[in-house]
């Protein structure tokens, strides 16, 4: 039998969804490994193939989010984040880790924002791909995931935006306004695909029973979110 | 300069020579919340050791003895007085809960594993796990600065979840306020600095909001009820559901055991506030009491947190519990009752260099945990505690002498006694009950004009104890964590209501349904009733969602205002007799539960008191994924079955409460509802455990409890999922008497469940004894017949936004 491959979360204090996340990656076939930020030393990217920052609130995010754990990483590692997609590993961000791949500019420029409403919001959300993706290539044009932050509204300078969504970088936007983020941007990739960060939650939805509506079906054995960790575990 | 050694900084306090007047006086300044009993046995404490105490060892006792910490009046000899019939109970707790409980446990071996002994108790998932609640109320702190006072509300009870057995792992929080209505007038408040209930409200919310989703702990079920009462004393309940493997549940301090204090950093904070809890509020209290609200710092906790679970699964913890009220004082004194013990305050890290000895001591500081371990453990200990980013300290260590002493730069601050600390003189009280002349006619309301069935529903629906919650329940994150199987909102568009939730639990293939119920305005009249209804509600909402009503443990929260007073001590002990009666039936045994005392503030016109609040919380056993059961209609074509029978009378209902604020004089206009409707504990938990039957045969689609609002509100609730609409013919409910149709429609007898079944398995739901009352429709109305009259057919889409934005302008 072929090695597992290895997934490594980062853990940051006040990151909370990593354990789930860890169980999600598992049910598709990783080795996973949960790293507190305080262990995190250059070489721990040297043996993994997917790096992940999974959902929370890094340091409290009191200050921007994302912000003290961008330093953090920069003072751990420098940039062996950027070394590690250059030899093709793949770095996941999923809500405050999507706001830390923003922050450390891993991902196209821009800033995650306070939702308009100006609140905190916990539901669920529309989704529809916008381009091909290593992380979404298992998933239906259009599918649910749910969504829980007050700092989701995607904003770019002059009509980044626009740009992201025409050039596929914007990989997943949300069918409605969730938050009003530019241009319903959901998701974003870099230029290689590899490194994606969104603002949903995709291991909040891995069994039918995790859906609001119990007779939700979607055609599928396993929620949305189990297909994107999928699509990944067979992109590595 | 600064003193360059630092010093204890303590006081001896003379009092041996002072009279009894001279102590209360003493206690009073010092706010120490000491009555002039308790002074006289501190008192005679100190003169049989030849000694003045010093400042540090009054607070002590005054934490100890504070109504919060040792639960008085539960303890004491009431003199129980029921319309001129006197009886003596002796002792509430023991009475009534701990005993009804000891013989559930006799009855129900391997269920319960522990209760009353730790943070929360226990009970049994499967062979390796096990779970545990605790409910916690934050009512005088949320009263005086609502966002920090329910922000450490909910801080305090997840670290409760923390210290229970060698540290559960928190899985879920509840909510449940009681708040004056958003729509109060400014003026028509009385008295000053009291915070309009939109404020409360607001700070109240973000407080709970902000901790909860920064610690990854979903907040899945919750509740709001409005009274004017509560304008000066809202109740803030907060609670946390764990879960541990059974192994690590028994925990034991032994002699040489070191004391650690992990987390947070000790200041000002939160000074006196178990002493600050047990007194009433006044419009001085905004001024002078802040120093008793602590501050919040969930990240902080969050660390702490990590670093416990870590260290339980490497086996360290030998013994942890919390910093609470009492700060050091209770957690270190708690762990050091049996063995006694040294603790040295100069070893804590503090967030201001100058404290006095005392306030180290006492600080209700947040985010602190106290970690038994043995020594040789201490470098593991700490390199754990600095991969988690949490600070540690070595706070104190049991010695077998059975004597607390604490130093504090090598002073003997403080000396005292275990056992004499834990003796608190009993108190007594006596109270006076009236119950109402249950011989006396309610009013009967017209139904002749054809649209007042769909106005008076409108209304209903409206009204503020029945709209959505929506606005408040967005703002919890209740899916951290991915297993909310049973979500607050659901049905074809995620946004209609559930009777509670339904938790996942790793490891596991059971899962556990979270429960709750407060009927505040049935207790006004009817306490005895309230106290089996909430029992009953909260089980049934249990039972409804797919729970083994054999597999149910119950929390107890009290909220009084005066005990002082005779009719509101009345009112408690009426109420904690109905609990207890239907608990004992049902087999339901309370694990843990809470006090709180003195929610009365004194205004210029008077003292103003809450009613008598009992807020009954519990979680059941949901034995497999496929048993969970939600509130919300899934097809057409399905049958409705009616659990239980309906019967008579509408006190203590929204639909009186509203018909009577509908009136200037509701005496004067006839508008009295003297008749609360009964219901019968065996029977109803026979019929549960049929219900169950069916649930397990997957026959059951969806299900609701009756509650407020009543059936024609169950029913619509359960419409707004927005599959389909519902007909109900009112001549096939089975009643307890002939009832008008006010009752039918509006009453809220207990014990009844709405219950939705596919057609192929009617026959079977019949078999068990159930009663079909109507099918659901593909019309999209709600059609409420019998067989002469329509009383109620309205557009389900035209019903829904009454009840869904009810809440969304004040919030």
């Amino acid at each position: 039998m072929a090695k597992r491959p290895h997934a490594l979360l980062l853990k940051y204090p006040g990151t909370n969804c990593d354990a789930e996340t860890s169980r999600a990656l598992e049910a598709v076939g990783f080795e996973t490994q949960v790293l507190p930020i305080a262990l995190l030393e250059s070489h721990a990217l040297d043996n993994t193939q997917l790096v992940v920052f999974s959902g929370g609130f890094s340091y409290g995010d009191y200050v921007m989010s994302g912000r003290f754990a961008k330093l953090n990483t920069l003072a751990k590692v420098g940039d062996g984040l950027q070394q590690f997609v250059s030899r093709g590993g793949h770095v996941l961000g999923i809500c405050n880790g999507f706001q830390i791949l923003t922050q450390l500019h891993l991902l196209p420029e821009g800033s995650l924002i306070h939702n308009t409403s100006g609140r905190f919001i916990c539901r669920w959300a529309g989704l529809k791909k916008n381009a091909a993706s290593p992380y979404l290539h298992a998933l239906p044009d259009e599918f649910e995931l749910p969504v829980a932050h007050a700092e989701g509204r995607f904003v770019g300078i002059d009509d980044a935006a626009g740009q992201y969504v025409q050039n596929g970088r914007a990989a997943l936007l949300y069918t409605s306004d969730v938050n009003g983020s530019s241009q319903q941007i959901a998701g974003l990739q870099d230029e290689t695909g590899r490194v994606f960060g969104l603002m949903p939650h995709p291991e909040r939805f891995t069994a039918k029973q995790h859906h609001y509506d119990p007779d939700w079906n979607g055609d599928a054995d396993h929620g949305w979110g189990y297909y994107m960790f999928k699509s990944v575990r067979e992109a590595v | 300069m600064p003193d360059p050694t630092p010093k204890a900084v303590y006081r001896h306090v003379p009092i041996s020579g002072l009279s009894g007047d001279e102590l209360l006086a003493l206690s009073q300044r010092s706010k120490l919340s000491l009555s002039r009993e308790d002074m006289l046995a501190v008192q005679a404490i100190f003169k049989s050791e030849n000694r003045e105490p010093t400042d540090v060892e009054l607070e002590v006792i005054a934490q100890t003895w504070s109504e919060h910490c040792k639960h008085r009046i539960f303890g004491s000899r009431i003199e129980h007085t029921v319309d001129g019939e006197s009886e003596v109970v002796d002792g509430l707790f023991k009475t009534y809960i701990k005993q009804v409980t000891e013989r559930i446990i006799a009855k129900k071996p391997d269920f319960v594993l522990s209760a009353f002994t730790d943070n929360a108790g226990f009970v049994k998932l499967d062979d390796e796990l096990a779970v545990c609640l605790k409910v916690e109320t934050h009512n005088h702190p949320s009263a005086i600065e609502p966002y920090a006072g329910a922000n450490t509300g909910l801080g305090g009870v997840i670290r409760d979840i923390l210290g229970a057995g060698k540290g559960a792992k928190p899985v879920a929080s509840l909510d449940v306020f009681c708040f004056g209505p958003p729509d109060t007038q400014q003026e028509d408040i009385l008295a000053k600095d009291v915070i309009h209930p939109l404020g409360v409200m607001r700070g109240v919310v973000r407080g709970v909001r902000d901790y909860g989703n920064r610690m990854g702990i979903p907040t899945t079920s919750g509740a709001i009820q409005f009274d004017d009462t509560y304008i000066y004393n809202p109740l803030v309940f907060c609670g946390t559901m764990g879960v541990i493997p059974i192994k690590d549940i028994q925990k034991e301090v032994k002699p040489g055991h070191v004391l650690i204090a992990a987390g947070g950093r000790t200041g000002r904070d939160g000074l006196k506030g178990a002493t600050f809890s047990s007194v009433s509020l006044t419009t001085a209290s905004h001024e002078e009491d802040q120093t008793a609200v602590q501050i919040g710092n969930p990240i902080e906790e969050k660390k702490v947190a990590d670093f416990i679970l870590a260290a339980r699964a490497k086996g360290l913890i030998q013994f942890v519990t919390d910093c609470g009220a009492g700060g050091f004082s209770s957690a270190a004194g708690e762990m050091l009752s049996e063995t006694g013990g040294e603790v040295w305050l100069e070893n804590a890290p503090l967030k201001a260099p100058d404290l006095e000895s005392w306030q180290v001591f006492i600080s209700e500081s947040q985010e602190r945990m106290v970690i038994a371990i043995e020594e040789k453990d201490l470098p593991e200990m700490q390199k754990l505690a600095d991969i988690y980013e949490t600070e540690l300290c070595v706070l104190a260590k049991s010695d077998g002498t059975g004597i607390l002493k604490v130093k504090h730069h090598g002073e003997m601050v403080c000396e005292l006694d275990c056992r004499k600390l834990h003796e608190a003189p009993r108190r007594h009280f006596k109270t006076e009950w009236q119950n109402v002349d249950a011989d006396e006619e309610g009013c009967y309301i017209s139904f002749e004009d054809p649209e007042a069935g769909n106005e008076m529903l409108k209304a209903v629906l409206s009204d503020f104890a029945i709209v959505s919650r929506e606005p408040i329940i967005r703002e919890y994150d209740h899916e951290v964590q991915g297993n909310t199987f049973l979500k607050p909102l659901a049905g074809a568009t995620g946004d209609a209501p559930q009777d509670g939730s339904v938790i996942r639990v790793d490891g596991s293939n059971q899962l556990v349904a979270l429960g709750l119920s407060l009927l505040p305005e049935l207790g006004k009249t009817h306490p005895h009733l309230m106290g089996r209804a909430c029992v009953d509600e909260c089980l049934r909402q249990l039972v409804a969602m797919g729970a083994n009503p054999d597999r149910i443990a119950i929390l107890d929260n009290f909220c009084l205002g005066n005990p002082d007073d005779a009719y509101e001590l009345g009112a408690l002990v009426e109420t904690t007799k109905g609990m207890a009666q239907s608990a004992e039936i049902y087999g339901a045994p309370f694990v843990s539960g809470k006090d709180s005392f003195y929610n009365y503030f004194k205004t210029d016109e008077g003292p103003i008191s809450i009613p008598c609040t009992l807020l009954v919380s519990g979680f059941g056993v949901v034995e497999d994924a496929s048993h969970v059961v939600g509130s919300s209609i899934r097809k057409t074509g399905s049958k409705l079955f009616l659990l239980g029978q309906l019967a008579s009378g509408l006190a203590g209902s929204v639909f009186a409460r509203m018909v009577m604020q509908g009136s200037e004089d509701p005496e004067e206009d006839g508008l009295v509802f003297p008749n609360a409707p009964e219901f019968d504990e065996q029977a109803s938990f026979a019929s549960y455990k049929q219900y169950n039957e069916l649930v397990k045969k997957g026959a059951v689609l969806s299900a609701h409890d009756i509650s407020e609002g009543g059936l024609a509100v169950t029913l619509a609730e359960m419409a707004f999922s927005g599959k389909a609409g519902i007909k109900v013919n009112l001549g096939d409910i089975p009643t307890t008497v002939e009832l008008q149709p006010a009752e039918y429609l509006f009453g809220e007898t207990p014990a009844c469940i709405v219950f939705e079944v596919a057609p192929e398995h009617a026959a079977l739901a019949e078999s068990l004894g159930f009663t079909a009352i109507g099918e659901t429709t593909a019309d999209g109305q709600l059609v409420i017949i019998d067989d002469e009259n329509t009383f109620i057919n309205a557009s389900i889409s035209e019903l829904k936004p009454l009840w869904q934005n009810g809440l969304t302008p004040y919030y």
